[in-house]
């Protein structure tokens, strides 16, 4: 087996954990900790793929760099989105957020 | 085997470092423990960009991973740490139907992306230096590169309008 594939099932098992963790956890903070699981991973993909398939010459590496930066800024937007729902309601377990509930 | 100028076990052990890891942020009821063992397994990403010949990626990885992110997380943890207690549960009701969907999605990836057609791959590494990622980046992608830095102006000043005080409306 060709050692592009080894990679890419790391990948896909981080994300797979990371979308459990999504789909599971109660908190917000993790549930956001979940998200950047599942961006590592796809980011792992790219670099390994940009690493072992010719032709791609760098462009998967460079992906990931924006993919890590736009990371960064979804990171703080979230996270400042909690805080300030934490303000309103003192609790940052999703099945609390209940406002919209008829 | 997985390629490249390491010893293959290496490859075993940091995917295992990572995906340990991964599972302690899923399963710490602690919400600390789930962020510091989310800084280790970054650290771990981190070392599996080494390994897959991008050095810039790697440090990018730690700079902006480990140490910007981790400490925002870390941050929001401890201004939002509920202190009434008594929230035990740390999977809620999905969580039945959730693991073996993740499961399921788990091995069918698996299937598809060892099965998939990729094109020519070879065990050669062919990632460029970080002279040829930064001619590709300043070259082809400079659009990008200036709409990324617009992106990261309007998120910084969104969060300063999300997460300050309210005034006082009079």
């Amino acid at each position: 087996m060709n050692a592009l594939y080894w990679w890419l099932t790391l990948a896909v098992l981080l994300f797979c954990i990371g979308a459990f963790g999504v789909l599971v956890r109660r908190n917000v903070i993790v549930v956001v900790m979940c998200l950047e699981l599942m961006l590592n991973a796809v980011n792992i993909a790219l670099v390994a793929i940009s690493n072992f398939r010719a032709g791609a010459l760098g462009a998967g590496t460079l992906f990931s760099l924006f993919i890590i930066t736009l990371a960064a800024a979804e990171v703080t937007v979230g996270l400042a989105i909690v805080i300030a729902n934490y303000r309103n309601r003192r609790t940052v377990q999703t099945d609390q957020y209940d406002e919209l509930k008829g | 085997m997985p390629g490249g100028d390491f010893h293959p076990w290496l490859f075993f052990i940091l995917a295992a470092w990572i995906l340990i890891c991964g599972l302690g942020v899923v399963a710490f009821k602690k919400v600390m423990y789930s962020a510091a063992s989310m800084v280790a397994c970054f650290l771990g990403v981190a070392f599996a960009y080494a390994l897959l010949n991008a050095p810039l990626v790697a440090v990018v990885q730690i700079l902006v991973y480990v140490g910007a992110i981790s400490i925002v997380i870390i941050f929001a943890i401890m201004l939002t740490e509920v202190q009434d207690g008594g929230y035990d549960l740390f999977f809620n009701r999905q969580a039945v139907l959730a693991a073996p969907l993740a499961v399921a999605a788990a091995a069918v990836l698996t299937v598809v992306v060892v099965t998939a057609d990729v094109g020519q791959i070879g065990d050669k590494a062919l990632n460029p230096s970080v002279k040829g990622i930064s001619l590709l980046l300043f070259k082809g992608y400079v659009f990008p590169f200036e709409l990324v830095s617009l992106v990261l102006v309007a998120a910084m000043i969104g969060a300063l309008v999300l997460a300050r005080k309210e005034e006082e409306k009079s």
